[in-house]
C-alpha cells in the first residue's frame, strides 16, 4: 500500500508513467513467457502501444503516430497473421541456466552505467513542427532516407523470394 | 527523481527481459519477438535522449528511420522462419546448424 504522503506527492504525469511502464513490463514478460506464439505477438502489440504513449509523454507525437501505424500496424500485425498461419511445433525449452541470468544482470548494470553518465536535468516536452521535420528529412538527411527506402524495397523482394522458394521447387 | 531516469530505467528493464528471452528460448519466432522487445527498449532510450538533445528533430528522424528498418527486418525474419518450418517441419534454431553453407 502506498503511504499517504507519497501518494500526495505523485503528480498526474508520474502516475500515467507508472501505469504505462507496468503495462509495458507485464506485456514484455508475457511476450517471452506465454505458451502461445499468437498471444505473444499480441502482447508485443500492446507493448508497442505503451511505448507509443510514452513517446507522446516525451513530446514526440509524430514518432508515436508513426510507431503505431508502421510498427504495430504493419510489423506486429504481420507477425500475428504469420504466426496464426504457422502450425506451431512444440519445442522443448531448456531450463534457465545461471549464465542466462548473469548475462541479463551484467547487461542491466552496463546499461545503467552508460545512462548514469548521461544524467542531466528533467525532460522538457519538445514540440517539433512537421514542416521542419519534413525539410530535415528531405534536405539534410536525404541520403539516409534514400538508403532506408532502398532497404525496405530490397527486404520486401527478399522476403517474397524466400517465401516462394518452396513453391518454385 | 529526474524524469529521464524513469524512462531509461524502464528501457533497461525491457532490454533485460528481451535479452533473457533471446538467450533462453530456442524457438525461432519466440527469439524474434524477444529481439523486438530489445528494439522497443532501444528506441525508448533513443527518444528519451533525443528529448534532452538541443536539436530533438535529429533524434526524431533517426527514430523514424529505425522504425522503418525494424519493420523491414521483421518481414525478412518471419519469411525465413516460415521457410525453415516448411523445409524442416520444426522451428527450433538448433536445427539451423545443419543448414550451414
Amino acid at each position: 500500500m502506498i503511504p499517504l504522503e507519497l501518494a500526495l506527492t505523485l503528480d498526474a504525469g508520474t502516475i500515467v508513467f507508472v501505469a504505462l511502464a507496468a503495462v509495458a513490463v507485464v506485456s514484455a514478460i508475457l511476450v517471452v513467457e506465454h505458451k502461445s506464439l499468437v498471444y505473444s505477438a499480441l502482447f508485443l502489440g500492446i507493448l508497442g502501444m505503451a511505448n507509443a504513449a510514452l513517446f507522446t509523454m516525451l513530446g514526440f507525437n509524430f514518432i508515436a503516430l508513426f510507431f503505431v501505424s508502421v510498427y504495430i500496424g504493419a510489423a506486429v500485425t504481420f507477425i500475428i497473421f504469420s504466426v496464426s498461419m504457422f502450425e506451431e511445433a512444440p519445442a522443448v525449452e531448456r531450463p534457465v541456466r545461471i549464465v542466462t541470468l548473469v548475462s541479463v544482470v551484467v547487461a542491466g548494470v552496463v546499461l545503467a552505467g552508460v545512462f548514469a553518465l548521461y544524467f542531466t536535468g528533467g525532460i522538457q516536452p519538445s514540440y517539433i513542427s512537421y514542416r521542419d521535420l519534413a525539410s530535415l528529412l528531405t534536405e539534410k538527411y536525404w541520403f539516409a532516407l534514400l538508403i532506408a527506402a532502398l532497404t525496405l524495397v530490397t527486404t520486401l523482394i527478399e522476403a517474397i523470394t524466400i517465401a516462394r522458394t518452396e513453391e518454385a521447387k | 527523481m529526474d524524469t529521464i531516469v524513469l524512462f531509461l530505467s524502464l528501457s533497461i528493464v525491457l532490454f533485460a527481459i528481451g535479452l533473457y528471452g533471446l538467450i533462453s528460448k530456442r524457438t525461432m519466432l519466440r527469439m524474434l519477438l524477444a529481439a523486438e522487445i530489445n528494439f522497443n527498449a532501444a528506441i525508448l532510450a533513443l527518444v528519451a535522449f533525443a528529448s534532452q538533445s538541443p536539436s530533438p528533430a535529429t533524434g526524431e528522424v533517426v527514430a523514424l528511420l529505425a522504425t522503418g528498418i525494424a519493420a523491414a527486418d521483421v518481414g525478412i525474419l518471419v519469411s525465413i522462419a516460415i521457410l525453415m518450418y516448411r523445409l524442416k517441419k520444426r522451428s527450433d534454431v538448433y536445427e539451423l546448424k545443419e543448414s550451414r553453407g
